[in-house]
C-alpha cells in the first residue's frame, strides 16, 4: 500500500520543475541556433553558451549573488506573505481598520520602488534587511487584497451553518474563511514571487556589493552583454524555482482544487 | 457540553396532551424591509415528533427555519418557546441541529472531519469525535469512505454526510431544510427510508421542510401547510399511518386521500400566487 | 535529508549574511563609511587598497565601503549621516547640493580633468567641432550636456537649431551609425567603443583642447563631522592618498583587489580603466601637487559655466564650499608617484 504511491507523488512532486528545466534547456537550444543561423551580432544577443560559460567562469560569483538575492526575496517575500495575510483577516473582521488602513495601503503601493529604494537605504544601510523590505513592499499588498477578497467570498450559507453550530467569529475564521481565502491567497503569493524577486533585484541597484541586481548593473555599465545576460539567466532560474515551490506548497495545500463546494 | 436526550421514554411518536412542546411558535411573523415572509405562524412540536412542512414556493418556510435555527430574530410580540422556556432566536444559536438544502461540506475536510465539525466546535475531544463518527459510517452507508473529500463523493453521499453531521451535533430538535431537494427520484426515495430508519433508532425530533407532499406525508407524524406568502400555518394533519413504512404505503387509500386534502391546500395558495390579482 | 541540508545552507547564508556586516573592529577605532558614485570597479581601487593595507586603520578608522547605484546620490547620504564620507559625481553635483543647502563640503577631487570625451568615426561626418553642428549626438543630461554646450559656445556654435539627444545607456546607435557623435566616459564607454569599432576608427573631442574642464569625482564629508573630527578627516586623506599611489604603484595587485571584489567583471577592461584614471587623477595641478588637489580655477570654470546656463539659480560661494585644508596639509610630494 505504501510502495506505489508515495513514489508517483514524490515524481508528480519534481515533474513540474523537471519540466520547467527541459523547457528551459530546449529554449536555450533555440536560441542558440538562431544566433549562429542568422549571425547575430553578440552585443545584441550573446551565444547562450557564451553566457552559460561566462557563468562558470566565476560560478562562485554568480552562486553568492543568487543566494543573496533568493535569500533577499525569500525573507522579504516570507515577512510580506505572513503580514499580507494578517492585515487581510484584520480587514475582514474590522471594518473601521479596513476603512482607515487600507487607502493608505492602496496610496503607498503607487509608490514606485526606485523612488522608495534610495528612502530605504537611508533608514536600514547596504544590509539585506533594506532589500527585505523592499521586497516586504512590494509582496504585502496584493496578498492582503487576494486574501480579503478571498475571504468575503465565503458562502454565507456556510457561515450561517457554522453559527448555528454555535461557532464564534474567530472559530469561523479559522475553520471557514481563512480555508476558503486560501485558493485566492495563492494566486497573490504567484503574483507576489515574481514581483518580489524583481524587487529584490532592483533593491540591489542600492549600493550593494552582492547580488544579481549588482551583476546586472555591472554587466549594463560596462555594455557587457554576456554578463547581463548571464544574471539575467540566473534571475530566471531563480524566478523559476519560486514559482515552482509555491506552486508545490499550492497543490498540497489546497489540494480540493479550489471551486466552493 | 452534549446535553443528555431528552427523548419520551415511549417509543411511540404519539405524544401526551400533558407533555410540553419542545417547540412552540405562537403568532410568529418576519418582516424584511417592506417584504413580510412571516405573518403569525403558530407551530408546536412534541418531543420525539416527526413534523412536515410543506407549502408553495416563496411562502417563507426558510424564513421561519432560519428563526428557529438562531440565525434571524423574529419581529416584536412574536413568541418564541423552545423547552418550556419563553427565548431570543439567538439564544437558539447551537442549541438546535439544523440542516440546510445544500450539503455546504467543507472542501478541505475529509468525511469524518466534516461529519465532526459541530462536535469540534462545542470543544469536544477531536480524537473521541473522530471514533463516534467512525463507528457511525456504516449506519449511513459511508462505510469505507471515511478518507474521502467531498469532491469525491456523489450527490447523495454529501448530503449522507450531511446528515450525519446533523445527527452527531446531538440536540433534540432538528430542523432538516429540503435535506432531498437536489436528488434524483430514485436516490430520494432510498433516503427518505433510510432516514425513517435512523431517526427512529435516535428518536430525535425532527422539523422537516419539503416541498414535495409525497414525502411530507411519507415521512411526517404530522403534516402543516403553510399559505403564501406572508407565510402563517393553513392546516395541519396528523398522519396516522402505521411505522415503520414501506414503499407501498403511498400506494394506500389512507395516503392517497391525505395527499388529495394536502395538495388541494397547497393548490388554493399557489393559485394566490400565481393568480391574476398579484400581478 | 535533501530539503534539510537546503535548509541549512539558507540559514547559514542568512547568518552569515547578517552577520557580515558589523564586522571586526577594535574599541578604539572610529566607525566610518565612505559612499561611493558606483558599484566596484578599478575607478576607486585606491579606496580599497588603502583599506586592505590597513592604512584607515592606522588613522583610527574603521571604514566601510558602501558602493553606489544609479538611483543614489551620494551628497544626501553625506548629508543625512547615513555615510560619513562620500565620492559624489563632482563639481557639478556639489554645487547643487550646496545650493540646495546641503551641509557637506569637498575635500578633495579626484578626476582634475573632464572624465568624458566627445566621441566620432574616423571616417564619418564629423572631423573637427565646426561639424557638430549639422550632426546627430547623444549625450548624457546629467551634466555632460552643461560641458558640451560649454564646448560648443566657446567656439561660436549655435546650439539652438543643433540635434542633441539625450543618450542611453548603449553605445549601439553610435556603432550602428544612427549617431554621429556620442559622449563617453574615458575609462568606460570609450573601451566598449574600442572594442567594437577598434581605436583607429575613433576620434575623440576632449573638452580640455576647447576650452573647458570639468572637474569629477569629488571627495565630499558632512560638515558636522569635519567639525567635531578634523583629525579623521585628514586622516582619511592620508590614508586614501597612499592607497591610490600603492594601487598606481602595483596595478597587478590592485586589479586582483577589485577583480576579488567583483569577479564578473572584465579584467583587461579594468586594466584599461586603472591606466585612464591614474592619467586624468595626475592631470592639471594634480601633475605637480599630487593627487586629490583641489584646482579653484577649473572649479570656478565648470562654476561658471552651470550659472551661465542657469543650471545653478546663481553663483555659490565656492571658498566655503570647497575646503583644500586637508590635502593641502598632506606634502605635494607624499602625493606623488615617485
Amino acid at each position: 500500500m505504501a510502495g506505489a504511491q508515495p513514489v508517483a507523488r514524490r515524481f508528480g512532486a519534481v515533474l513540474p520543475l523537471l519540466k520547467g528545466v527541459v523547457v528551459l534547456a530546449a529554449v536555450l537550444l533555440a536560441v542558440e541556433l538562431l544566433v549562429i543561423a542568422f549571425d547575430i551580432r553578440p552585443y545584441v544577443l550573446p551565444r547562450p553558451s557564451a553566457v552559460l560559460e561566462a557563468i562558470l567562469r566565476t560560478p562562485a560569483a554568480y552562486r553568492d549573488a543568487m543566494v543573496r538575492t533568493g535569500l533577499e526575496t525569500l525573507l522579504g517575500f516570507g515577512a510580506g506573505a505572513l503580514f499580507g495575510i494578517w492585515i487581510g483577516i484584520a480587514f475582514s473582521r474590522l471594518r473601521f481598520l479596513r476603512e482607515t488602513i487600507f487607502p493608505i495601503f492602496i496610496v503607498s503601493q503607487t509608490i514606485p520602488v526606485i523612488a522608495f529604494g534610495a528612502l530605504v537605504v537611508m533608514w536600514f544601510g547596504n544590509t539585506i534587511l533594506a532589500k527585505a523590505v523592499i521586497v516586504f513592499y512590494l509582496t504585502f499588498f496584493p496578498v492582503t487584497v487576494n486574501a480579503l477578497l478571498g475571504m468575503r467570498a465565503v458562502d454565507e450559507k456556510q457561515v450561517q451553518l457554522l453559527r448555528s453550530f454555535g461557532a464564534s467569529d474567530r472559530e469561523i475564521m479559522r475553520k471557514l474563511r481563512f480555508p476558503t481565502a486560501l485558493p485566492h491567497i495563492f494566486v497573490a503569493l504567484r503574483i507576489a514571487s515574481a514581483l518580489g524577486l524583481a524587487g529584490a533585484v532592483v533593491g540591489e541597484w542600492f549600493g550593494d556589493t552582492t547580488g544579481l541586481g549588482v551583476l546586472l548593473l555591472q554587466g549594463m555599465y560596462a555594455e557587457n552583454m554576456v554578463a547581463i545576460w548571464a544574471s539575467i539567466l540566473c534571475s530566471a532560474v531563480l524566478g523559476v524555482a519560486f514559482f515552482a515551490a509555491i506552486g508545490l506548497a499550492e497543490k498540497r495545500i489546497v489540494f480540493w482544487g479550489g471551486e466552493s463546494a | 457540553m452534549n446535553m443528555p436526550m431528552t427523548h419520551p421514554s415511549t417509543m411511540e411518536p404519539a405524544m401526551t396532551p400533558a407533555e410540553e412542546p419542545i417547540l412552540d411558535l405562537r403568532r410568529l411573523s418576519k418582516t424584511f424591509g417592506e417584504v413580510q415572509a412571516l405573518n403569525g405562524v403558530d407551530l408546536a412540536v412534541q418531543p420525539g415528533e416527526f413534523v412536515t412542512v410543506v407549502g408553495p414556493s416563496g411562502c417563507g418556510k426558510s424564513t421561519l427555519f432560519n428563526i428557529v435555527a438562531g440565525l434571524e430574530e423574529p419581529d416584536a410580540g412574536s413568541v418564541l418557546r423552545f423547552e418550556g422556556q419563553s427565548v431570543h432566536a439567538r439564544q437558539l444559536l447551537g442549541q438546535v441541529s439544523f440542516m440546510p438544502q445544500r450539503d455546504l461540506l467543507l472542501a478541505w475536510r475529509n468525511v469524518i472531519d466534516n461529519a465532526i465539525l459541530p462536535l469540534e466546535i462545542e470543544g469536544a475531544n477531536k480524537a473521541e469525535a473522530r471514533a463516534e463518527a467512525q463507528r457511525m459510517l456504516p449506519e449511513f452507508g459511508l462505510a469505507g469512505f471515511a478518507d474521502k473529500y467531498p469532491h469525491e463523493l456523489s450527490g447523495g453521499m454529501r448530503q449522507r454526510v450531511a446528515l450525519m453531521r446533523t445527527f452527531m451535533f446531538k440536540r433534540d430538535l432538528m430542523l432538516l431544510d429540503e435535506p432531498f431537494g437536489a436528488l434524483d427520484a430514485l436516490t430520494r426515495t432510498m433516503m427518505q427510508r433510510w432516514l425513517l430508519d435512523v431517526w427512529q433508532k435516535h428518536k430525535r425530533t425532527v422539523l422537516f421542510i419539503t416541498h414535495d407532499v409525497d414525502e411530507a406525508i411519507f415521512l411526517g407524524d404530522k403534516v402543516l401547510v403553510m399559505t403564501a406568502r406572508p407565510g402563517a400555518i393553513k392546516l395541519s394533519r396528523k398522519v396516522d399511518l402505521p411505522r415503520p413504512r414501506g414503499a407501498d404505503l403511498v400506494t394506500s387509500p389512507e395516503f392517497i386521500s391525505l395527499k388529495r386534502e394536502l395538495l388541494d391546500a397547497i393548490e388554493e395558495e399557489s393559485m394566490k400566487t400565481f393568480g391574476p390579482a398579484s400581478h | 535529508m535533501k530539503r534539510r541540508s537546503f535548509l541549512s545552507t539558507l540559514g547559514l547564508a542568512a547568518s552569515t549574511a547578517m552577520l557580515a556586516a558589523p564586522a571586526v573592529q577594535a574599541a578604539d577605532l572610529e566607525s566610518v563609511s565612505l559612499r561611493l558614485k558606483w558599484l566596484p570597479q578599478a575607478q576607486f581601487v585606491g579606496f580599497y587598497m588603502a583599506k586592505a593595507k590597513g592604512y584607515y586603520e592606522d588613522e583610527g578608522l574603521d571604514l566601510a565601503i558602501n558602493p553606489g547605484g544609479p538611483n543614489l546620490l551620494t551628497e544626501n547620504l553625506v548629508a543625512t549621516g547615513a555615510d560619513t564620507f562620500g565620492l559624489s559625481g563632482g563639481t557639478d553635483s556639489v554645487f547643487a547640493a550646496i545650493e540646495k543647502g546641503l551641509p557637506i563640503t569637498c575635500i578633495g577631487i579626484s578626476h582634475q580633468e573632464t572624465p568624458f570625451v566627445f566621441v566620432s568615426k574616423a571616417d564619418g561626418p564629423v572631423q573637427e567641432i565646426a561639424d557638430f553642428k549639422d550632426a546627430s549626438i547623444t549625450t548624457w543630461f546629467t551634466g555632460a550636456n552643461y560641458v558640451l554646450f560649454g564646448m560648443l559656445a566657446a567656439n561660436d556654435i549655435d546650439r539652438t537649431d543643433m540635434n542633441i539627444q539625450p543618450q542611453q545607456v548603449s553605445v549601439t546607435p553610435f556603432v550602428d551609425g544612427q549617431v554621429d557623435v556620442v559622449t563617453a566616459t574615458r575609462y568606460n564607454e570609450y573601451y566598449t567603443l574600442m572594442q567594437r569599432v577598434g581605436e583607429e576608427n575613433l576620434k575623440r573631442f576632449v573638452p580640455e583642447d576647447f576650452g573647458v574642464s570639468f572637474p569629477r569625482d569629488t571627495l565630499i564629508v558632512g560638515n558636522d563631522f569635519a567639525a567635531e573630527h578634523p583629525e579623521l578627516v585628514q586622516g582619511f586623506m592620508r590614508a586614501s592618498v597612499k592607497g591610490w599611489l600603492d594601487a598606481f604603484a602595483d596595478k597587478e595587485a590592485a586589479i586582483d583587489l577589485i577583480m576579488k571584489e567583483a569577479p564578473t567583471l572584465e579584467r583587461p577592461h579594468q586594466e584599461f580603466m586603472l591606466d585612464e584614471v591614474e592619467k586624468i587623477m595626475l592631470a592639471g595641478a594634480a601633475a605637480e601637487q599630487g593627487l586629490f588637489t583641489i584646482d579653484m580655477d577649473a572649479v570656478s570654470s565648470a562654476h561658471q559655466i552651470l550659472v551661465d546656463y542657469d543650471v545653478l539659480g546663481g553663483p555659490i560661494d565656492l571658498e566655503a564650499a570647497f575646503d583644500s585644508q586637508f590635502i593641502d596639509a598632506i606634502p605635494s610630494a607624499e602625493r606623488l608617484p615617485e
